[in-house]
Protein backbone atom coordinates (compact mmCIF):
# COMPACT_ATOMS: atom_id res chain seq x y z
CA UNK A 1 0.00 0.00 0.00
CA UNK A 2 2.87 2.51 1.30
CA UNK A 3 4.50 1.78 -1.97
CA UNK A 4 1.26 2.98 -4.18
CA UNK A 5 1.33 6.60 -3.89
CA UNK A 6 5.10 7.25 -4.94
CA UNK A 7 4.98 4.32 -7.82
CA UNK A 8 1.86 6.36 -9.27
CA UNK A 9 3.97 9.37 -8.74
CA UNK A 10 6.86 8.48 -10.43
CA UNK A 11 4.75 7.49 -12.98
CA UNK A 12 3.67 10.98 -13.70
CA UNK A 13 7.15 12.03 -13.34
CA UNK A 14 8.49 9.54 -16.36
CA UNK A 15 5.57 11.09 -18.38
CA UNK A 16 5.97 14.60 -17.85
CA UNK A 17 9.93 13.66 -18.92
CA UNK A 18 9.02 12.26 -22.29
CA UNK A 19 6.73 14.78 -22.98
CA UNK A 20 8.92 17.36 -22.54
CA UNK A 21 11.32 15.61 -24.25
CA UNK A 22 8.75 15.27 -27.17
CA UNK A 23 7.92 19.03 -27.06
CA UNK A 24 11.51 19.61 -27.38
CA UNK A 25 12.01 17.12 -30.23
CA UNK A 26 9.32 18.68 -31.95
CA UNK A 27 11.09 21.79 -31.77
CA UNK A 28 14.29 21.11 -32.77
CA UNK A 29 12.94 18.76 -35.74
CA UNK A 30 11.16 22.17 -36.99
CA UNK A 31 14.66 24.35 -36.83
CA UNK A 32 16.15 21.65 -37.85
CA UNK A 33 13.81 21.02 -40.75
CA UNK A 34 13.92 24.90 -41.65
CA UNK A 35 17.70 24.73 -41.66
CA UNK A 36 17.68 21.95 -43.97
CA UNK A 37 15.16 23.87 -46.39
CA UNK A 38 17.58 26.58 -46.71
CA UNK A 39 20.80 24.27 -47.40
CA UNK A 40 18.51 22.84 -49.87
CA UNK A 41 17.54 25.82 -51.57
CA UNK A 42 21.60 27.12 -51.80
CA UNK A 43 23.45 24.24 -52.41
CA UNK A 44 20.78 21.79 -54.32
CA UNK A 45 21.27 18.23 -53.28
CA UNK A 46 24.15 17.70 -52.01
CA UNK A 47 26.33 15.16 -50.10
CA UNK A 48 25.08 17.42 -46.79
CA UNK A 49 21.78 16.54 -47.81
CA UNK A 50 22.02 12.85 -47.84
CA UNK A 51 23.40 13.15 -43.96
CA UNK A 52 20.23 15.41 -43.34
CA UNK A 53 17.47 14.00 -44.90
CA UNK A 54 17.72 10.67 -42.96
CA UNK A 55 18.53 12.62 -39.76
CA UNK A 56 15.36 14.45 -40.38
CA UNK A 57 13.38 11.32 -41.01
CA UNK A 58 14.80 9.73 -37.98
CA UNK A 59 13.45 12.98 -35.72
CA UNK A 60 10.29 12.35 -36.95
CA UNK A 61 10.24 8.93 -36.71
CA UNK A 62 11.37 9.77 -33.24
CA UNK A 63 8.79 12.21 -32.40
CA UNK A 64 5.70 9.70 -33.43
CA UNK A 65 7.06 6.77 -32.07
CA UNK A 66 7.62 8.54 -28.88
CA UNK A 67 4.48 10.17 -28.73
CA UNK A 68 2.94 6.28 -29.05
CA UNK A 69 5.36 5.16 -26.05
CA UNK A 70 4.04 8.35 -23.63
CA UNK A 71 0.42 6.95 -24.83
CA UNK A 72 1.12 3.51 -23.60
CA UNK A 73 2.57 4.49 -20.42
CA UNK A 74 -0.39 6.72 -20.03
CA UNK A 75 -2.64 4.18 -20.64
CA UNK A 76 -0.87 1.99 -18.23
CA UNK A 77 -0.27 4.41 -15.57
CA UNK A 78 -4.02 4.86 -15.65
CA UNK A 79 -5.00 1.26 -15.02
CA UNK A 80 -2.55 1.34 -12.13
CA UNK A 81 -4.20 4.59 -11.09
CA UNK A 82 -7.66 2.83 -10.93
CA UNK A 83 -6.65 -0.56 -9.43
CA UNK A 84 -4.67 1.16 -6.55
CA UNK A 85 -7.69 3.62 -5.94
CA UNK A 86 -9.74 0.23 -5.49
CA UNK A 87 -7.07 -1.61 -3.36
CA UNK A 88 -6.29 1.26 -1.00
CA UNK A 89 -9.33 3.78 -0.49
CA UNK A 90 -12.90 2.22 -1.94
CA UNK A 91 -12.03 -1.56 -1.08
CA UNK A 92 -12.76 -0.80 2.91
CA UNK A 93 -15.67 1.39 1.66
CA UNK A 94 -16.80 -1.57 -0.23
CA UNK A 95 -15.99 -3.78 2.55
CA UNK A 96 -18.07 -1.77 4.84
CA UNK A 97 -21.16 -1.46 3.34
CA UNK A 98 -21.37 -5.53 2.06
CA UNK A 99 -21.47 -6.40 5.97
CA UNK A 100 -23.73 -4.22 6.46
CA UNK A 101 -25.90 -5.08 3.44
CA UNK A 102 -25.34 -8.43 4.93
CA UNK A 103 -26.60 -7.80 8.12
CA UNK A 104 -23.28 -8.57 9.92
CA UNK A 105 -23.70 -7.61 13.60
CA UNK A 106 -20.40 -5.19 14.91
CA UNK A 107 -18.69 -8.40 16.34
CA UNK A 108 -19.19 -10.27 13.11
CA UNK A 109 -17.59 -7.55 11.01
CA UNK A 110 -15.29 -6.96 13.02
CA UNK A 111 -13.78 -10.92 13.28
CA UNK A 112 -15.08 -11.20 9.90
CA UNK A 113 -12.28 -8.12 8.79
CA UNK A 114 -9.71 -10.22 11.02
CA UNK A 115 -10.43 -13.28 8.91
CA UNK A 116 -10.06 -11.00 5.75
CA UNK A 117 -6.59 -9.69 6.66
CA UNK A 118 -5.23 -13.53 7.35
CA UNK A 119 -5.80 -13.35 11.11
CA UNK A 120 -6.76 -17.36 11.95
CA UNK A 121 -9.02 -18.24 14.58
CA UNK A 122 -6.13 -18.27 17.34
CA UNK A 123 -5.15 -15.03 16.05
CA UNK A 124 -8.62 -13.20 16.30
CA UNK A 125 -9.06 -15.19 19.94
CA UNK A 126 -5.95 -13.35 21.36
CA UNK A 127 -6.52 -9.89 19.46
CA UNK A 128 -10.08 -9.90 20.81
CA UNK A 129 -9.58 -11.82 24.26
CA UNK A 130 -12.90 -14.22 23.30
CA UNK A 131 -13.21 -17.92 23.34
CA UNK A 132 -12.11 -19.61 20.51
CA UNK A 133 -15.21 -21.23 20.36
CA UNK A 134 -16.99 -17.76 20.31
CA UNK A 135 -14.74 -16.77 17.25
CA UNK A 136 -15.59 -19.75 15.52
CA UNK A 137 -19.13 -19.53 16.02
CA UNK A 138 -19.29 -15.48 14.83
CA UNK A 139 -16.49 -16.39 11.81
CA UNK A 140 -19.14 -19.38 10.66
CA UNK A 141 -22.17 -17.20 11.22
CA UNK A 142 -20.34 -14.30 8.58
CA UNK A 143 -19.82 -16.89 5.89
CA UNK A 144 -23.63 -18.09 6.17
CA UNK A 145 -24.93 -14.48 5.97
CA UNK A 146 -22.40 -13.65 2.86
CA UNK A 147 -23.07 -16.83 1.29
CA UNK A 148 -19.46 -18.69 1.41
CA UNK A 149 -18.53 -21.62 2.93
CA UNK A 150 -14.93 -20.28 3.69
CA UNK A 151 -12.38 -17.03 4.47
CA UNK A 152 -10.76 -17.68 0.82
CA UNK A 153 -14.26 -17.88 -0.49
CA UNK A 154 -15.30 -14.55 1.25
CA UNK A 155 -12.06 -13.15 0.48
CA UNK A 156 -12.65 -13.76 -3.42
CA UNK A 157 -16.13 -11.60 -3.49
CA UNK A 158 -13.37 -8.74 -3.06
CA UNK A 159 -11.17 -9.90 -4.99
CA UNK A 160 -13.38 -9.35 -7.95
CA UNK A 161 -13.55 -5.90 -7.87
CA UNK A 162 -9.97 -5.73 -7.35
CA UNK A 163 -10.24 -7.55 -10.99
CA UNK A 164 -12.77 -5.46 -12.45
CA UNK A 165 -9.83 -2.96 -13.51
CA UNK A 166 -8.11 -5.85 -15.65
CA UNK A 167 -8.06 -6.17 -19.41
CA UNK A 168 -11.28 -7.30 -20.61
CA UNK A 169 -10.37 -10.74 -21.77
CA UNK A 170 -8.66 -11.69 -18.33
CA UNK A 171 -11.52 -10.28 -16.49
CA UNK A 172 -13.49 -13.06 -18.53
CA UNK A 173 -11.68 -15.55 -17.80
CA UNK A 174 -11.20 -15.14 -14.30
CA UNK A 175 -14.22 -13.98 -13.71
CA UNK A 176 -15.69 -16.78 -15.32
CA UNK A 177 -14.07 -19.06 -13.47
CA UNK A 178 -14.91 -17.64 -9.94
CA UNK A 179 -18.42 -17.59 -10.82
CA UNK A 180 -18.52 -21.13 -11.79
CA UNK A 181 -17.44 -21.51 -8.12
CA UNK A 182 -19.14 -19.36 -6.16
CA UNK A 183 -21.69 -18.04 -8.46
CA UNK A 184 -24.76 -20.26 -6.84
CA UNK A 185 -24.54 -18.88 -3.19
CA UNK A 186 -24.78 -15.45 -4.04
CA UNK A 187 -27.78 -14.06 -3.92
CA UNK A 188 -27.63 -12.41 -0.25
CA UNK A 189 -25.26 -10.11 -2.72
CA UNK A 190 -28.12 -9.26 -5.00
CA UNK A 191 -29.72 -8.00 -2.18
CA UNK A 192 -27.17 -5.50 -0.96
CA UNK A 193 -28.05 -2.54 -3.67
CA UNK A 194 -24.99 -0.35 -1.88
CA UNK A 195 -22.01 -2.79 -2.48
CA UNK A 196 -23.58 -3.10 -5.64
CA UNK A 197 -24.09 0.78 -6.80
CA UNK A 198 -20.17 0.64 -5.64
CA UNK A 199 -18.99 -1.53 -8.07
CA UNK A 200 -18.64 0.78 -11.52
CA UNK A 201 -16.44 3.27 -9.47
CA UNK A 202 -13.70 1.87 -11.47
CA UNK A 203 -15.41 1.99 -14.56
CA UNK A 204 -17.15 5.33 -14.35
CA UNK A 205 -13.79 7.11 -14.59
CA UNK A 206 -12.55 6.69 -18.17
CA UNK B 1 -20.46 9.90 -2.30
CA UNK B 2 -16.94 9.13 -2.88
CA UNK B 3 -18.03 7.21 -5.93
CA UNK B 4 -19.42 10.24 -7.74
CA UNK B 5 -16.67 12.65 -7.00
CA UNK B 6 -13.54 11.19 -6.89
CA UNK B 7 -13.78 10.90 -11.11
CA UNK B 8 -14.44 15.16 -11.23
CA UNK B 9 -11.56 15.79 -9.10
CA UNK B 10 -9.14 13.94 -10.13
CA UNK B 11 -9.41 14.06 -13.77
CA UNK B 12 -6.95 16.30 -15.99
CA UNK B 13 -5.35 16.50 -18.97
CA UNK B 14 -2.71 14.47 -19.77
CA UNK B 15 1.44 16.31 -19.47
CA UNK B 16 1.87 16.53 -23.72
CA UNK B 17 -1.42 18.48 -23.54
CA UNK B 18 -0.94 20.67 -20.56
CA UNK B 19 2.79 21.31 -22.67
CA UNK B 20 1.90 22.02 -25.61
CA UNK B 21 -0.55 24.70 -24.47
CA UNK B 22 1.34 26.17 -22.20
CA UNK B 23 4.16 26.45 -24.86
CA UNK B 24 1.61 27.99 -27.21
CA UNK B 25 0.17 30.52 -24.51
CA UNK B 26 4.27 31.36 -23.68
CA UNK B 27 4.73 31.44 -27.81
CA UNK B 28 2.06 33.57 -28.47
CA UNK B 29 2.72 35.95 -25.65
CA UNK B 30 6.21 36.49 -26.74
CA UNK B 31 5.28 37.29 -29.63
CA UNK B 32 3.02 39.35 -28.75
CA UNK B 33 4.56 41.41 -26.59
CA UNK B 34 8.43 40.73 -26.85
CA UNK B 35 9.73 40.04 -29.96
CA UNK B 36 9.86 43.14 -32.83
CA UNK B 37 7.06 41.79 -35.73
CA UNK B 38 8.82 40.20 -38.74
CA UNK B 39 12.63 39.86 -36.56
CA UNK B 40 14.30 36.69 -36.48
CA UNK B 41 13.58 36.04 -33.03
CA UNK B 42 9.59 36.74 -33.98
CA UNK B 43 10.35 33.73 -36.51
CA UNK B 44 11.97 31.93 -34.51
CA UNK B 45 9.23 31.85 -32.02
CA UNK B 46 7.20 31.06 -34.28
CA UNK B 47 9.27 28.05 -35.62
CA UNK B 48 8.51 26.67 -32.03
CA UNK B 49 4.71 27.50 -32.10
CA UNK B 50 4.50 25.68 -35.23
CA UNK B 51 6.11 22.47 -33.75
CA UNK B 52 4.27 22.28 -30.73
CA UNK B 53 0.79 22.78 -32.56
CA UNK B 54 2.40 20.03 -34.87
CA UNK B 55 3.10 17.73 -31.87
CA UNK B 56 -0.29 18.90 -30.44
CA UNK B 57 -2.14 17.65 -33.66
CA UNK B 58 -0.14 14.54 -33.59
CA UNK B 59 -1.19 13.32 -30.29
CA UNK B 60 -4.53 14.22 -31.55
CA UNK B 61 -3.79 10.87 -33.57
CA UNK B 62 -2.03 8.62 -31.58
CA UNK B 63 -2.55 10.18 -28.05
CA UNK B 64 -4.71 9.91 -24.63
CA UNK B 65 -7.96 8.91 -25.42
CA UNK B 66 -9.69 12.40 -24.21
CA UNK B 67 -6.52 13.98 -26.31
CA UNK B 68 -7.61 12.67 -29.28
CA UNK B 69 -9.83 14.14 -32.55
CA UNK B 70 -12.42 11.54 -31.91
CA UNK B 71 -13.02 12.45 -28.59
CA UNK B 72 -14.11 15.89 -28.97
CA UNK B 73 -15.34 16.29 -32.40
CA UNK B 74 -16.16 19.58 -34.07
CA UNK B 75 -19.97 19.18 -33.85
CA UNK B 76 -22.44 22.22 -34.07
CA UNK B 77 -25.36 19.74 -33.07
CA UNK B 78 -23.80 18.40 -29.82
CA UNK B 79 -22.44 22.14 -29.31
CA UNK B 80 -26.22 23.16 -29.48
CA UNK B 81 -27.13 20.79 -26.94
CA UNK B 82 -24.80 21.50 -24.83
CA UNK B 83 -26.27 25.30 -24.70
CA UNK B 84 -29.49 23.63 -23.80
CA UNK B 85 -28.05 21.21 -21.36
CA UNK B 86 -26.45 24.96 -20.06
CA UNK B 87 -29.70 26.83 -20.24
CA UNK B 88 -31.50 24.08 -18.07
CA UNK B 89 -29.30 23.95 -15.41
CA UNK B 90 -28.09 20.17 -16.06
CA UNK B 91 -24.45 19.26 -15.24
CA UNK B 92 -22.96 17.10 -17.86
CA UNK B 93 -19.92 15.36 -17.47
CA UNK B 94 -17.40 15.33 -20.77
CA UNK B 95 -14.79 13.21 -20.83
CA UNK B 96 -13.02 15.63 -23.50
CA UNK B 97 -13.45 19.32 -24.39
CA UNK B 98 -17.15 19.98 -24.04
CA UNK B 99 -18.53 20.57 -27.72
CA UNK B 100 -18.70 24.20 -27.22
CA UNK B 101 -14.86 24.65 -25.83
CA UNK B 102 -14.30 21.53 -28.54
CA UNK B 103 -15.34 24.48 -31.48
CA UNK B 104 -13.33 26.82 -29.72
CA UNK B 105 -10.29 24.44 -29.77
CA UNK B 106 -10.81 24.26 -33.50
CA UNK B 107 -10.89 27.82 -34.24
CA UNK B 108 -7.86 28.48 -32.48
CA UNK B 109 -5.74 25.39 -33.58
CA UNK B 110 -7.53 27.04 -37.64
CA UNK B 111 -6.52 30.75 -36.54
CA UNK B 112 -2.89 29.34 -35.27
CA UNK B 113 -2.07 27.28 -38.56
CA UNK B 114 -3.52 30.60 -40.42
CA UNK B 115 -1.09 32.79 -38.30
CA UNK B 116 1.78 30.25 -38.77
CA UNK B 117 1.52 29.43 -43.30
CA UNK B 118 1.16 33.03 -43.50
CA UNK B 119 4.44 33.63 -41.64
CA UNK B 120 6.35 31.31 -43.49
CA UNK B 121 5.24 32.16 -46.48
CA UNK B 122 6.37 36.01 -45.71
CA UNK B 123 9.62 34.34 -44.49
CA UNK B 124 10.63 30.65 -45.62
CA UNK B 125 13.39 29.40 -44.06
CA UNK B 126 14.84 28.68 -47.85
CA UNK B 127 15.48 32.90 -47.99
CA UNK B 128 17.42 32.94 -44.92
CA UNK B 129 21.41 33.59 -46.18
CA UNK B 130 23.41 30.58 -44.16
CA UNK B 131 25.06 32.32 -41.40
CA UNK B 132 22.66 34.98 -40.54
CA UNK B 133 18.94 33.45 -40.26
CA UNK B 134 17.84 36.01 -37.31
CA UNK B 135 17.77 38.65 -39.60
CA UNK B 136 16.44 36.81 -42.94
CA UNK B 137 12.90 39.10 -42.25
CA UNK B 138 13.87 42.41 -42.35
CA UNK B 139 16.20 41.67 -44.99
CA UNK B 140 13.20 40.82 -47.30
CA UNK B 141 11.23 43.56 -46.15
CA UNK B 142 13.67 46.38 -46.50
CA UNK B 143 14.57 44.88 -49.39
CA UNK B 144 11.76 44.45 -51.22
CA UNK B 145 11.09 48.24 -50.06
CA UNK B 146 14.22 49.45 -50.89
CA UNK B 147 13.78 47.90 -54.30
CA UNK B 148 10.52 48.20 -55.39
CA UNK B 149 11.03 49.19 -59.35
CA UNK B 150 12.86 46.21 -59.51
CA UNK B 151 11.95 43.64 -62.09
CA UNK B 152 10.18 41.08 -59.52
CA UNK B 153 9.44 43.89 -56.85
CA UNK B 154 6.30 45.04 -57.92
CA UNK B 155 4.46 41.50 -57.38
CA UNK B 156 6.74 40.32 -54.48
CA UNK B 157 5.88 43.54 -52.45
CA UNK B 158 2.33 43.12 -53.33
CA UNK B 159 2.24 39.42 -52.12
CA UNK B 160 3.92 40.21 -48.88
CA UNK B 161 1.47 42.94 -48.24
CA UNK B 162 -1.57 40.82 -48.77
CA UNK B 163 0.22 37.79 -46.68
CA UNK B 164 1.31 40.82 -44.17
CA UNK B 165 -2.77 41.40 -44.09
CA UNK B 166 -3.38 37.86 -43.78
CA UNK B 167 -1.50 37.63 -40.48
CA UNK B 168 -2.44 40.38 -38.79
CA UNK B 169 -5.92 39.50 -39.12
CA UNK B 170 -5.64 36.20 -38.44
CA UNK B 171 -3.50 37.61 -35.44
CA UNK B 172 -6.46 39.89 -34.16
CA UNK B 173 -8.48 37.18 -34.83
CA UNK B 174 -6.60 35.07 -32.27
CA UNK B 175 -6.61 37.55 -29.90
CA UNK B 176 -10.47 37.66 -29.88
CA UNK B 177 -10.67 34.03 -29.69
CA UNK B 178 -8.74 34.04 -26.70
CA UNK B 179 -10.17 36.52 -25.08
CA UNK B 180 -13.90 34.37 -25.63
CA UNK B 181 -11.65 31.08 -24.35
CA UNK B 182 -10.56 33.00 -21.34
CA UNK B 183 -14.41 34.22 -20.93
CA UNK B 184 -15.77 30.33 -21.39
CA UNK B 185 -12.60 29.35 -18.86
CA UNK B 186 -14.26 31.79 -16.54
CA UNK B 187 -17.92 30.78 -17.13
CA UNK B 188 -17.27 27.72 -17.08
CA UNK B 189 -15.52 27.85 -13.13
CA UNK B 190 -18.49 29.52 -12.01
CA UNK B 191 -21.02 27.28 -13.35
CA UNK B 192 -19.19 23.60 -12.25
CA UNK B 193 -16.15 24.55 -10.05
CA UNK B 194 -12.89 25.16 -10.60
CA UNK B 195 -12.24 22.07 -11.86
CA UNK B 196 -11.94 23.43 -15.14
CA UNK B 197 -8.62 25.31 -14.82
CA UNK B 198 -7.00 22.13 -12.58
CA UNK B 199 -7.26 20.27 -15.10
CA UNK B 200 -4.96 22.07 -17.28
CA UNK B 201 -2.76 23.49 -14.22
CA UNK B 202 0.89 22.64 -14.86
CA UNK B 203 1.24 21.93 -11.55
CA UNK B 204 -0.19 19.41 -8.80
CA UNK B 205 -3.47 21.12 -7.54
CA UNK B 206 -4.22 21.24 -3.79
CA UNK B 207 -7.57 19.28 -4.96
CA UNK B 208 -5.86 15.97 -5.32
CA UNK B 209 -4.70 14.61 -2.41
Amino acid sequence: MTIGPSRIRNGDGRAWAVAAILGLQSIAAAFFAADALADLSRDGLSAHMAVEAPVAFALLAGIVLGARHLRMMMTEARRRDEALAVASGALSDVIRLRFDAWGLTAAEADVALFALKGCDVGDITRLRHTAAGTVRAQLARAYAKAGVSSRAALTSLFIEDLLDAMPPPRTDSVAAHISGGGGDVTPPRGTGTPAVQTMPFSRNRR
Amino acid sequence: MPASDAPRRVRRWDPLVRLTHWGIVASVTVNALVTEEGSGPHQWVGYALAALLALRLLWGLVGTPEARFLAFPPSPARALAHIRDMRAGRQVDHASHNPLGALMVYAIWSCLAVIIASGLAMAPPFAAPKGEPASSGTHIESASVAIGGDENGEGGEHEEGVLTEVHEIAVNLLYLLIALHLAGVIFETRRSGPQVVRAMLPWRSPGRE
